[in-house]
């Protein structure tokens, strides 16, 4: 009977879970409208903004000028692109300055703290900054020409504060996990995102975002201290009313690579899920006005470790039901978090599917079985980064663990191709 | 580092709203909120009260008591009193979720008067379904982009036809079916497109599926129409939500045996395998068209209530299909119109099984194929190929025209449906079984020690009564097909004490031998009605071998 009660219990908190993250994961989706409210409306030619571009490069020479070569190709007639380097990095500071010597839209800032990270590296920069918004970039960034043109017009006709751009994984083919890292990050850019600005809570991006300079000012920075800025930067604006504009479009996203391997994207999780827990715990989301919004507030920042425990409880769960003499009733019940995980399988399929049109990349059959059968071991790899973060956190360690970037998106800068074999 | 912004009340920010091109499809637009329009709802109103009023007076006394109805109730009883799924064992005969939505309508009433529980008292929770159900096909008709006027006949049609009124009226698990089905196409329908309304057309469609598995047929012409009315943007993802929410809650049929240990035929026990086996083997009943064949016969049984329903809602699908080039309702309707030329296909196989109910969930198809295929003519009649520069005379012409096609109709079917319906609101059917039950419920000293077999119509009746459930009082077709039943009958029908002889336990003791032993071995103590209909209390004879029929 005990049994009974407790699973019951168990299986019916995780079906409402995965329910409402299904349902907000499918956000871009529900109507056509919503749908087509997503993208950047038309810019009308007029510029007004002018930018100033932070691109914070950290022992990444081999992909910095490539990514300085494409920002000033943007169509924008008004930005200055600042690169901060570090004191310690001799390599990555060279190509800044050949850059800077090319084209006096390119700037360098060099940072000296002696612990450095994001966060730091970019409110030395802020001072320095002459643009009415400041964008943040990374050093691998694939980025639009007109995306610059299209973000100008987005804060003109929306008076917004923030505006996130979209930015997606585009090496799916690389592995099994770089498949779901894509599809993941298709999901929330493509369409949770929205939810979220639309609610007036949102944990920004780490790259591909604008803010008033004198917003970004007023708030003081970004916090140095976080493991997760973006998210941090985001929750902190979001809270005090800050008009936050969210933009989709596959043209204009800026593109980038999954972690080189398993153990990096193990490492970048448990990063922002620590950061996720540091937001959580600075409590400036309980400024929100609303209680769905502080609900909405705690249940996103808290997301990393309920997905951890369903990972565990689901497959708990069904072997409960089907090997263990419960009343047939209760069985049915223990199965609904299953369904819930079938139904999201089946979207991410449909999702994967319409990546591949979005992007005119070609999506193989082998590609949607890696999508299906992978889809328990990635739930294995984000439960065992939620343990590890809150195991990191628990002892204080939160230095950064920097993921490495080897450019494979870059191979494939011109036209998409899909050549290279998982 | 906190934040030093000062607080603001968060705006709610839609991203830049940008409408969605629709594709102009149909003339007369539905409003996008039926539910505040005023005239939608008031002739929606006064064409329920209608339906409601014919449907409701003299329902328990018209039709005669069916023994499916008496079979789905009394499995909802069981559910009720917590005997599992049916009071004999479960055999996977159909999907039970039928009669638990029948154990939950009828939970109020019998909890207040357990005695009400009967065929002929409970089939007033059918008016609930009717109306839902009627409701729903005016909202679908509209949501198909009809008129309203033709929205409204859609739904006359569909609620007080005599052959709806007599079907609509009894117990069967065609018509829940039906309710979620209409459910599952307006959902699909629904005009903002949302995603969530698509999973849930798939919900109700698996529901209506599990109410009654036939609805199975339909189904293309549901996703035909979530097809026709999702966004090209988010069709896919709609799709595949209401396929995949549709298949969840089907697989939990299969599932739910699985768990029992019953998915596979094995010894010893039931199995959805066996079930199903059953259902698709079950004898044939002839060609529909071959006079003297059974489905002939069913054919005429619903021709024999109302003609304009059944042909001319086949004339209009028929129209309907022919001018899909040229008309938008025809496009319009196309969901309602291949889901009638799906089930006119499946009633014209050669030698198909096909029961009196089977027009049951083709009804509201038909009804809404016949107003589309009306409004068409009338928009042929009134609108087509008229100019600015039409004249007077012509205009006139049309109106006078339609006013002409529209008085013949109604010359046409009004004596015959005022006939119909007056039949069902004032015959009384039932009152040799209420007799009966009467008389077996006061004549017998001990109803706790009598064994009787019944018909499923009255079973409830006797269990009221005080007669054991199951055992005492047995469904008459169970003392030869169940074995947990014979078990407990060593001696046959020695072992009985009464046969009530109704219409239907007559035709089919041909078939089981138990049964017509009991019918040879007993002699008739009291008998009501004449002819055909009669019901005959036959007492077990157990001195007279040969008996005295």
């Amino acid at each position: 009977m005990l049994t009974s009660v407790f699973i019951s219990a168990v299986s019916l908190a995780l079906f409402w879970m995965a329910a409402f993250t299904l349902w907000w994961q499918m956000h871009a989706w529900r109507t056509p409208e919503v749908l087509a409210s997503t993208r950047f409306s038309r810019p009308d030619g007029d510029e007004h903004v002018s930018f100033s571009l932070l691109l914070p490069a950290r022992h990444e020479q081999a992909v910095l000028d490539h990514t300085i070569q494409r920002l000033l190709e943007s169509t924008h007639t008004d930005f200055e692109i600042i690169v901060i380097v570090g004191h310690d990095d001799p390599e990555t500071t060279a190509v800044a300055e050949r850059a800077a010597a090319r084209d006096p839209r390119v700037r360098v800032v060099v940072d000296t703290h002696e612990k450095k990270n994001k966060p730091k590296a970019m409110n030395t920069a802020l001072p320095h900054c002459r643009g009415d918004v400041v964008g943040v970039f990374d050093a691998e960034d694939q980025v639009h020409p007109e995306l610059l043109a299209h973000v100008d017009h987005a804060f003109r006709t929306t008076g917004a504060d923030v505006v996130q751009g979209g930015v997606q994984l585009i090496n799916f083919h690389s592995s099994w996990y770089s498949l779901r890292n894509c599809l993941e990050y298709f999901f929330w850019f493509r369409s949770r995102l929205h939810l979220h600005a639309q609610k007036g809570f949102i944990p920004l991006g780490g790259n591909t975002v604008f803010v008033r300079t004198d917003v970004l000012r007023e708030a003081g920075g970004w916090d140095s201290e976080c493991l997760a800025e973006d998210c941090d930067l985001g929750v902190r604006l979001s809270s005090v009313g800050k008009k936050v504009v969210v933009a989709y479009d596959p043209r204009m996203v800026t593109r980038e690579e999954t972690p080189g391997s398993l153990m990096s994207l193990l490492k970048q999780r448990t990063r922002w899920n620590q950061g996720f827990l540091q937001v959580y715990r600075k409590k400036d989301w309980k400024q929100l006005p609303g209680f769905g919004q502080r609900l909405l507030a705690r249940y996103t920042l808290m997301t990393p470790f309920l997905q951890a425990f369903s990972g565990v409880i689901i497959p708990l769960n069904v072997a409960i039901a089907l090997f263990l003499d419960v009343p047939v009733g209760i069985a049915f019940v223990t199965f609904l978090p299953a369904v819930t995980a079938l139904v999201t399988f089946v979207f991410e399929v449909v999702g994967l599917h319409d990546f591949g049109k979005q992007y005119g990349l070609r999506v193989r059959l082998v590609h949607y079985l890696k999508l299906v059968v992978g889809g328990p071991f990635y739930q294995v790899l984000l439960a065992g980064a939620a343990v590890r973060a809150v195991w990191r956190e628990q002892r204080g360690r939160n230095d950064w663990e920097l993921t490495t970037h080897v450019g494979a998106h870059l191979a494939t800068a011109d036209g998409i191709r899909e050549d290279v074999p998982a | 580092m906190t934040s030093t912004l000062p607080a603001a009340t968060a705006a709610q920010v839609p991203a830049q709203s940008t409408p969605v091109p629709t594709p102009a499809d149909g003339r007369t637009p539905a409003p996008q909120r039926l539910r505040s329009s005023r005239p939608d709802l008031l002739l929606c109103g006064l064409l329920l009260v209608a339906i409601l009023v014919v449907q409701g007076w003299n329902i328990a006394d018209y039709p005669t008591l069916s023994d499916d109805e008496g079979t789905y109730l009394a499995q909802a009883w069981a559910v009720q009193q917590g005997k599992g799924l049916a009071h004999y064992t479960y055999w996977y005969d159909h999907p039970p979720l039928g009669w638990i939505q029948l154990a939950l309508l009828t939970w109020i009433p019998s909890a207040l008067d357990p005695g009400s529980l009967t065929v002929g008292s409970m089939r007033a929770v059918m008016l609930l379904v009717s109306a839902v159900s009627a409701v729903l096909v005016y909202v679908l008709a509209r949501r198909l982009s009809l008129p309203r006027w033709a929205a409204g006949l859609a739904m006359a049609l569909f609620g007080l036809s005599p052959l709806s009124v007599v079907l609509q009226r009894e117990i069967f698990l065609d018509n829940l079916a039906v309710m979620w089905t209409l459910l599952a196409f307006a959902l699909a329908a629904s005009p903002s497109r949302h995603l969530w309304h698509h999973f849930g057309a798939g919900l109700a469609a698996a529901t209506a599926v599990l109410t009654k598995e036939t609805m199975l047929v339909v189904l293309p012409a549901l996703f035909l129409t979530m097809w026709r009315h999702s966004h090209r943007d988010t069709r896919k993802f709609a799709l595949t939500g209401a396929i995949t929410a549709c298949a969840l809650i089907g697989f939990s049929y299969p599932l739910f045996a699985l768990l029992k240990g019953e998915l596979l035929p094995g010894g010893g026990h039931v199995s959805l395998w066996d079930g199903i086996r059953y259902q698709m083997t079950r004898p044939g009943s002839g060609f529909i068209l071959d006079a003297g064949s059974g489905s002939y016969g069913v054919l005429h049984s619903w021709l024999y209530y109302d003609r304009v329903l059944p042909l001319g809602g086949l004339a209009g699908a028929l129209l309907l299909l022919l001018t899909w080039r040229w008309s938008v309702t025809a496009r319009a309707l196309a969901g309602p119109a291949l889901a009638v030329a799906i089930l006119a296909a499946l009633a014209l196989r050669p030698n198909g099984y096909l029961p009196a109910m089977y027009v049951i969930q083709a009804l509201p198809f038909l009804a809404l194929v016949l107003a589309g295929g009306t409004a068409s003519v009338a928009h042929a009649v009134l609108r087509r190929w008229r100019s600015e520069a039409e004249r007077r005379s012509v205009a006139v012409g049309r109106y006078a025209l339609a006013a002409v096609l529209a008085l013949a109709a109604g010359a046409y079917v009004v004596p015959r449906w005022y006939d119909g319906d007056h039949t069902a609101l004032t015959a009384d059917a039932n009152a040799p079984y209420r007799a009966a039950s009467s008389w077996l419920s006061t004549e017998v000293a001990h109803p706790e020690d009598t064994r009787v077999l019944v018909d499923d119509a009255l079973w409830l009746d006797l269990v009221h009564a005080g007669y054991r459930p199951g055992l005492g009082v047995i469904w008459f077709y169970k003392a030869d097909l169940d074995p947990a039943v014979t078990k407990t009958m060593p001696h046959g029908w020695r072992d009985l004490d009464y046969v009530v002889a109704s219409p239907t336990v007559r035709r089919d003791a041909r078939d089981l031998p138990g049964v017509r032993a009991a019918m040879e071995h007993s002699t008739p103590v009291a008998v009501f009605g004449t002819g055909e209909d009669r019901i005959e209390i036959r007492r077990i004879q157990p001195a007279t071998a040969g008996g005295a029929r």
